[in-house]
C-alpha cells in the first residue's frame, strides 16, 4: 500500500490505458474471404451485338499468422529481497487476419542477469480486471486449458509473476522472459500450414514469425516503506464510544528504512465502510492539505471509491517519519 | 441429268444458307471468355538461373500481387468486331498502376462503371476541388480491341492487383 509498488500499479494502469487506445494495426482482408472476378465481353458480328461473361475466377484469402508482444510495465521493477508475487505486465496482440489461439510461456532462467527470479505458482495470469497489477480478479493461465483466443487486431493483457530470492543485494538485476506464439504454427515467415487456417484456408507465417518474446527486469532496492496506523474515537458526548455520529481520528506514520531511496511514494487509504470522510481534515506533518486534487500533496477522491491520497515524493531513511492524519464520522 | 443435278444442288445450297442464318439468329456464343488468377513464383534452374513463372493463385495472403488474365477466344467462323472486354477491379484488391495490358487494345478506366477515360484523365472531387484520380482508385478497366478478332484467334487482357 505504501511502497513504490503503489505508483507502479497506477503507472502501469495509466500506461496500459494509453497504449490500449493508440493501437492502429492494419491486418488485411479476413482469412477465408473469397474474392471473385467475372469479366464480360461485348462484340459485334455484322449488325448483331452480343455479350458473353467469363467463368468466375476465385481467389481465397489465406490466414497470416502474426503476433506482437510488448511489455507494458516500466523497464525496471523495483523489488526487495524475499518479496513475493512481483509482476511484470505484457500485452499480446493478434496482428494477423484470422482468429488465432496463442500459447504463453514464461522463463526466469536467463543467463545475463545477477539472479534468477523464482516463478510464483501460478506464474502467468491474465489481467482480467484490467487493473494493471496482480489482483484477486485476475484469472490464472493454465497451458492448454485457457490459451487465449484473439480476433485480428485485438489483444490480451498478461501478468508474469515471480518471487525474489533472499540472497540478493541492492542493485542486483533479475530478468524474466515472456513468449507468445500462434498455436497453429510459427517459424520462418512464409511457412505454410496448409488448410490449417481460419475457415479451412491455408495459414501462412507472417513477418513476426508468429511468435514474440519480450523480457522484463527486476532491480533489487534496499529501501522499504512501512506505515503504522492508529485511531482515536471521539463521540458527540465527549466520550470514546464508537456511536453513529462519533468521529474517528486516524494517524498514519510512514517511515522508510534501509538504503537508497523510494521515489514517487504515494500514500493511499480507503475510507472505511460505514464511515464518511470529514472534509478538510487531511494533514501531512501537521500542515493542513486541501481535499481538491492537484493543488497540493493531498486529495480526497470518490473515484473509484472514497479514499484519501497523499504524495510523499522521494523518501529515504533520513526523511524521518511522515505523519498523515484524517478524520471520518461513523454513519 | 446434269441439268437435274444442278437444280438439286441449287436447292441444297439454298437450304444450307437458310440453316446457316437460322443458326446465327439463335446467337451462338462466338467468344468464349476465360478469367484466370495467377501469382508470380520465382524458380531457380539447375544452373542457378532465376526466373519467374506464373502459377494459379488459389489461396493468397494480404499484400500479395495477383495477376488477373482474361482471354477472349473466337470460336466461330466469322470475325468478331468491336471486341470490348470489361473487368471490374476485384473487391478487397487495389489496382497496381500501369499494370493494365492488352496488345492491340485501347485501355480505359472508370471510377463508377459509367464514365470511362484513359489513365490519368479521370478526376475526383476532394475538399471542394477536382484532382486526377489515382490508379489505386480505379474500379473498372476496359479494353477496346482495335481490330476484329479473327476466327480461332484469342485476345488477351491482363492487370495486376494487390490483395488488401
Amino acid at each position: 500500500m505504501f511502497s513504490p509498488r503503489v505508483l507502479r500499479a497506477i503507472c502501469t494502469a495509466a500506461l496500459c490505458f494509453v497504449l490500449g487506445s493508440s493501437k492502429a494495426l492494419a491486418v488485411g482482408v479476413p482469412a477465408g474471404t473469397d474474392i471473385t472476378n467475372t469479366a464480360e465481353v461485348t462484340y459485334a458480328i455484322g449488325a448483331t451485338t452480343a455479350t458473353a461473361t467469363s467463368n468466375v475466377a476465385v481467389v481465397t484469402v489465406a490466414e497470416i499468422l502474426d503476433v506482437v508482444v510488448t511489455r507494458q510495465s516500466p523497464a525496471n521493477i523495483s523489488v526487495s529481497a524475499n518479496a513475493t508475487q512481483q509482476e511484470v505486465l505484457f500485452a499480446v496482440t493478434n496482428s494477423g487476419n484470422g482468429p488465432e489461439t496463442f500459447r504463453l510461456v514464461m522463463n526466469s532462467v536467463i543467463g545475463s542477469d545477477d539472479f534468477d527470479p523464482t516463478p510464483s505458482t501460478p506464474s502467468i495470469y491474465f489481467d482480467t480486471d484490467g487493473s494493471g497489477d496482480l489482483s484477486p480478479g485476475d484469472t490464472a493461465y493454465t497451458p492448454g486449458t485457457n490459451d487465449p483466443v484473439l480476433n485480428p487486431d485485438t489483444s490480451v493483457a498478461v501478468l508474469v509473476v515471480n518471487d525474489i530470492p533472499g540472497t540478493v543485494v541492492d542493485g542486483n538485476v533479475g530478468i524474466t522472459q515472456f513468449t507468445a506464439d500462434a498455436r497453429t504454427g510459427s517459424g520462418a515467415p512464409g511457412t505454410i500450414y496448409a488448410a490449417q487456417g481460419a475457415a479451412g484456408t491455408d495459414a501462412v507465417v507472417g513477418m513476426s514469425g508468429a511468435a514474440g518474446q519480450v523480457t522484463g527486469q527486476y532491480i533489487v532496492g534496499g529501501i522499504t516503506v512501512n506505515a503504522v496506523k492508529s485511531q482515536a474515537v471521539v463521540d458527540q458526548f465527549g466520550g470514546t464510544r464508537p456511536l453513529p455520529g462519533a468521529r474517528i481520528n486516524y494517524t498514519v506514520a510512514v517511515q522508510a528504512t534501509g538504503s537508497g531511496s523510494a521515489a514517487n511514494t504515494i500514500f493511499s487509504d480507503n475510507i472505511p465502510a460505514n464511515t464518511t470522510y470529514v472534509p478538510g481534515t487531511l494533514r501531512l506533518n501537521s500542515a493542513l492539505l486541501t481535499d481538491a486534487a492537484a493543488d497540493d500533496a493531498g486529495e480526497f477522491s470518490n473515484t473509484p471509491g472514497a479514499r484519501v491520497r497523499v504524495t510523499l515524493g522521494t523518501l529515504t531513511q533520513a526523511s524521518g517519519t511522515q505523519s498523515i492524519q484524517f478524520a471520518v464520522t461513523i454513519n | 441429268m446434269f441439268k437435274g443435278n444442278r437444280k438439286v444442288l441449287g436447292i441444297f445450297a439454298l437450304m444450307t444458307c437458310a440453316l446457316g442464318s437460322q443458326a446465327f439468329a439463335q446467337t451462338q456464343e462466338c467468344i468464349v471468355l476465360k478469367s484466370v488468377a495467377e501469382i508470380e513464383k520465382e524458380v531457380v534452374s539447375d544452373k542457378g538461373e532465376k526466373s519467374k513463372v506464373l502459377v494459379p493463385a488459389g489461396k493468397v495472403i494480404p499484400g500479395t500481387e495477383v495477376i488477373w488474365s482474361v482471354t477472349a477466344n473466337n470460336v466461330c467462323k466469322q470475325p468478331s468486331e468491336k471486341v470490348t472486354i470489361n473487368n471490374p477491379v476485384p473487391e478487397h484488391m487495389t489496382l497496381v498502376p500501369n499494370s493494365a495490358f492488352g496488345p492491340g487494345s485501347d485501355i480505359s478506366f472508370s471510377l463508377d462503371g459509367q464514365k470511362f477515360a484513359p489513365a490519368g484523365q479521370l478526376t475526383v472531387r476532394e475538399n471542394g476541388a477536382d484532382r486526377a484520380a489515382r490508379a489505386d482508385e480505379y474500379k473498372h478497366i476496359r479494353w477496346v480491341f482495335k481490330n476484329p478478332l479473327q476466327p480461332g484467334a484469342s485476345a488477351v487482357a491482363r492487370f495486376r492487383a494487390v490483395l488488401n
